[in-house]
């Protein structure tokens, strides 16, 4: 004999533990599948609610659905009210059972009973499919039609299921509405309400027809609000409050683009909108619908200040719930009302202090949103402020909104810096990459404030109180590269600041167990480029770097390794280590996008800045060179780069810069003489300083190779810094000898570039003919790659844009095509996405790329291209570098 | 089966400081691993939240509006564009039919009687949607169903 229902709940709630429970209900569980399969029907109601219990405890169930329809079949009044319950709780997914359920559900609803009618449509609104729904639609639709406001009511709710659920239906239901609204039964008019809500929502088209309903809805309102007290729907003191929302709500979607609906709707919202108290909920609730309805339909901008004055009203009131609804609906007026909502921005700004994240959150949001130019200094202090007592993910959303504040209405670089310098001071660790790269980039571009910056930082990075990590390592890095103009002003000034200091405080730094390793990277490459800006400190920066030569970190060690070395060639310290080019924000970002930025951000912690990427990039062509493993990932992106320099160069011989970039390539070609290569080449440069400038590229040699390759094992890159260290030894010994040749190649080069002077001449008038056509630059392996150019202006900068197509003809299949490009660097390129990588054979196919070439000079230039062709045919990997410097073509 | 993007509620819930589940009812279609989800995610937020915040959470792509009762979390997850304070409202007054019903209801009320919760949330809200708000309305039909058993 099973237990009654309470005996099992007590039994279960007796137990202490989980295993206990189990064991009560599998016990259960049996008995009742027991007594089912018995057809105990004395016991199934109850069976069934013991199931429900189970399954609220979260055991399994589904053998008791079955009985449910059972239950609901039986015409006893009692065993359908468990049937259906049983149905809405234990059923929802199975269709078998559902579709079961229908033709009962059929018979229930045209029932006598209204109770076992009211059963039927409390299921079919509970649990209703759409095929359930579908069938019996013009049942509901009767039913809507009762006599008993009960049935109505119910009748009207399963109808707004079917129309969500079955959208075509709608159409059945819209007659209904007028006479449900015209209800005196509140309840009935409260679901008639919502059937219009869900009508407008499925059909929006039918708004215009129900704005016939607005002056009755007006009137409705209109009486509830001044009828003060009625007994029966009185809640909380205020008169169906419920009727309420859902009319103003409905009044929402009716005014809406209808200017004429609005004005109906104006009075009785002004009245609900500003009277009332907001001491209660319930209240609240009520202006808050009203608020909202008004900020959206058409009302005169009166009323919107009226709007905007109430919901004020809530931010200043103690409730946070009130807080949070007022600071959502302010946001979504922040475009529409943007001066109303600035007189109150001092509530505004208060709720970033309060103690719930989601209203700071909104605060935030909506401070942000009222800022402009006049009142962005003293929004950003408020900002600010909240800054060293917020949590760490709301750190770093202030900051973030504070850099966006900066690019949009930063009124001076000078405020723009200190207020950067704030954020990294208080913001501490948990904020946005941006401040670093922000900072970096306007004071590159402001030479006046680099002293005035450079020596704030260093003032601060005095107080260890402020010595977070991106904070050192963005002073450490604005400290190395204007070490020059700290020390010589400072000295001017009378300041108490001097090189040796900043190495003490350098020295401190690395060894302080507080700096990660990330920042000491930083500050090593700042100890060497002081090492060129400042005389007479070689030997005492030469002592800090040298004990992390045998850092456990690697990357770090490699780092003093070669910047030790780079003591011993002061040639090319200098231009290694020359001051960084004026960055240009945009453009690079824009490259980022388009190219794959991966590449870039790849296990790269250095990127302090955008300025760096530069680096970045020299280091990573440094990579190429020495390294052929790596050419896949780098390349292209890193090429263009390099063109992306601004600095004003000289103009330059052509022929060299053509030169520097053969040098990327040649070195990256071969893996055994790579590092002498490289070296050779720097040395060439220095001994011809021709163009000068164009050495700031090449280099990078110092700076970090180890990026990249913190993959490899330390011992690998222990052995290959020795193998560096011997072949830069060997090297020093070929020396002289090299010199010699390279004196010797020079000339040649000299010579060559006579002849394509003279020939240019030539090609210029050619220059037009070559235009539209098909110029053949590469064709080997039945790989045939054509571009056409075409001279033109991008915006305002002459430039040629060129198609490059590439066909295979051989009966082999290319794959991993990849194509590179260089320009030198008076010329800047932009190549997009291949459309490909690989080329059927046979010439069934084609891979399209689009190549822009900008000029960087005022000098007439001749197009020179250097490409380099990788793919796989055969299994076999093809890297081939193609120079093409005879295009007839001069802009 | 489209989903019930439009409904007000989507799901009402009932639970105790234990996390342990007194009353639920779904009104969209969801398979028991889902439903344990999103109880137990209800459980997560709302136990630790310090009772002087806000009665929303956003969740997903909606909202959890909910509200302490003594030992009691009675909660519905509503669409992000309804009006939360109505919402609690609503809550509020299903609390107070219940305590009405009961007279002075207390956890046990809801486990023991846990078939006449449903019945009582059931003549309130149907389909996702507030069906009665006169409590004296919901009441009497309540002692009505009760005389028919």
């Amino acid at each position: 004999m099973s237990m009654q229902v309470r005996d099992l709940i007590k039994a279960v709630r007796g137990c202490k533990t989980a295993q206990k429970i189990r064991e009560v209900i599998t016990r259960e569980s049996a008995l009742i599948r027991n007594s089912f399969r018995k057809e105990d029907k004395i016991n199934r109601p109850r069976n069934i609610y013991k199931l429900i219990y189970i399954h609220m405890l979260g055991f399994p169930s589904e053998f008791g659905q079955l009985e449910c329809l059972k239950l609901i079949a039986n015409p006893s009044y009692i065993g359908k009210r468990i049937g259906y319950l049983g149905l809405s709780i234990l059923v929802t997914e199975n269709q078998e059972v559902l579709f079961m359920s229908t033709n009962i559900i059929r018979n229930d609803l045209s029932s006598e009973d209204r109770y076992v009618v009211g059963l039927a449509l409390a299921a079919l609104g509970n649990i209703g499919s759409p095929e359930m729904l579908r069938d019996l639609a013009p049942e509901i639709e009767k039913l809507m039609e009762s006599e008993s406001s009960y049935l109505k009511k119910k009748a009207t709710l399963v109808a707004i299921r079917t129309i969500r659920l079955v959208p075509e239906s709608v159409d059945r239901f819209i007659g209904k509405v007028r006479t449900l609204i015209g209800e005196k039964n509140h309840g009935v008019v409260l679901t008639g309400l919502q059937l219009v809500l869900s009508i407008v929502k499925t059909e929006p088209e039918t708004i215009v027809k129900f704005r016939k309903l607005v002056p009755g809805l007006v009137r409705m309102l209109k009486s509830l609000v001044n009828a003060g007290y009625s007994s029966e729907y009185d809640f909380r003191g205020t008169a169906d409050p419920f009727l309420q929302y859902n009319i103003l709500r409905l009044l929402r979607y009716l005014g809406e683009g209808s200017k004429k609906s609005s004005k109906l709707m104006a009075d009785i919202l002004t009245q609900v909108g500003t009277s009332g108290g907001i001491s209660k909920n319930v209240e609240i609730a009520i202006l808050y619908e009203a608020v909202s309805t008004i900020l959206s339909i058409e009302s005169d901008s009166k009323l919107r200040v009226t709007a905007i004055n109430t919901l004020s009203r809530f931010l200043s009131g103690r409730h946070n719930n009130s807080k949070y609804v007022a600071l959502n609906t302010l946001l979504k007026a922040v475009n529409t009302e943007p001066k109303s909502l600035k007189r109150h921005r001092k509530v505004i700004v208060e709720c970033l202090k309060d103690k719930d994240i989601s209203i700071r959150r909104r605060a935030l949001d909506l401070v942000f949103g009222i800022m402009d130019k006049k009142n962005v200094e003293s929004l950003t202090q408020e900002l600010l402020d909240c800054l060293p007592k917020a949590e760490k993910e709301f750190r770093y959303d202030i900051t973030a909104k504070i850099c966006t504040a900066i690019e949009k209405f930063s009124p001076n670089d000078k405020w723009q810096i200190d207020t950067l310098i704030k954020v990294l001071t208080i913001g501490g660790q948990y904020i946005r990459d941006d401040v670093s790269s922000m900072m970096t980039s306007v004071i590159g571009r402001n030479p006046d404030l680099q002293y005035y910056t450079s020596k704030k930082l260093f003032n601060i990075l005095l107080d260890d109180r402020y010595r977070n990590q991106t904070f050192l390592q963005v002073s450490s890095w604005v400290i190395g590269e204007y070490g020059d103009i700290l020390m010589q002003k400072s000295e001017k000034d009378g300041e108490l600041i001097n090189t040796t200091q900043a190495l003490d405080l350098f020295q401190i730094l690395l060894e302080s167990s507080r700096t990660t390793d990330e920042t000491k990277y930083y500050i090593l490459t700042a100890l060497i480029k002081f090492s060129t800006r400042i005389e007479g400190y070689d030997e005492l920066i030469k002592k800090i770097i040298k004990p992390y030569r045998e850092h456990v970190n690697v990357e770090l060690q490699q780092r003093a390794c070669e910047f030790f070395l780079l003591f011993d060639y002061n040639e090319i310290r200098d231009p290694i280590l020359d001051r960084m080019p004026i960055f240009v924000e945009k453009e690079i970002e824009l490259e980022i996008e388009e190219e794959v930025s991966e590449n870039i951000n790849k296990g790269e912690n250095n990127d302090i800045q955008k300025n760096t990427q530069i680096i970045q990039n020299q280091i990573n062509v440094n990579q190429n060179i020495q390294t052929v493993q790596n050419t896949q990932n780098t390349g292209i992106n890193e090429l263009l780069m390099l063109n992306t320099e601004t600095k004003k160069t000289q103009p330059q011989n052509k022929q060299d810069s053509l030169n520097f970039l053969q040098e990327i390539f040649s070195g990256s070609g071969s893996r055994s003489n790579n590092n002498n290569n490289n070296m050779n080449n720097n040395n060439n440069n220095n001994n011809n300083k021709t163009g000068g400038q164009g050495l700031g590229l090449d280099l990078g040699l110092g700076l970090g190779l180890g990026l990249g390759m913190n993959n490899q094992s330390q011992r690998q890159n222990q052995m290959q810094t020795q193998r560096q260290t011997q072949q830069n030894q060997m090297q020093n010994q070929r020396q002289t000898q090299q010199n010699q040749r390279q004196i010797n190649q020079n000339q040649n080069q000299n010579k060559n570039q006579n002849q394509s002077q003279n020939k240019s001449q030539n090609q210029n008038q050619n220059q037009q003919k070559v235009q539209n056509q098909p110029f053949v630059v590469y064709e080997k392996n039945g790989i045939k790659i054509e571009m056409n150019f075409k001279v033109g202006n991008i915006r305002g900068t002459p430039a040629v844009m060129s198609i490059i197509k590439t066909t295979n003809i051989s009966s082999i299949p290319i794959s991993n095509y990849l194509l590179q490009v260089a320009v030198p660097k008076t010329l800047k390129a932009q190549l997009s996405q291949p459309s490909g990588q690989t080329i059927p054979p046979n010439g069934n196919g084609l891979v399209n790329q689009q190549l822009q070439i900008i000029k960087l000079v005022q000098q007439k230039t001749q197009l020179s291209i250097l490409l380099r062709v990788t793919y796989v045919i055969n299994g076999q990997k093809i890297v081939e570098n193609k120079e093409v410097s005879n295009i007839p073509i001069f802009f | 089966m489209p989903s019930l993007q439009s409904s007000e509620i989507r799901y009402i819930l009932v639970q105790n400081r234990q996390g342990k589940t007194r009353l639920s009812r779904w009104y969209f279609p969801c398979s028991d691993e889902e439903k344990n989800k999103l109880l137990s995610d209800f459980y997560k937020l709302v136990n630790v939240r310090d009772p002087k915040l806000a009665n929303f959470i956003e969740y997903r792509t909606y909202k959890i509006v909910y509200r302490r009762y003594a030992g009691l979390f009675f909660g519905m997850c509503v669409d992000t564009t309804d009006n939360e304070l109505a919402a609690l409202e609503s809550i509020h007054l299903f609390v107070e039919s219940l305590d009405a019903y009961f007279g002075n209801v207390c956890e046990l009320d809801i486990v023991f009687h846990f078939w006449k919760c449903y019945a009582l949330m059931d003549e309130m809200f149907l389909t996702g949607e507030i069906q009665e708000t006169s409590k004296k309305i919901v009441l009497k039909r309540m002692s009505d169903l009760d005389r028919l058993n």
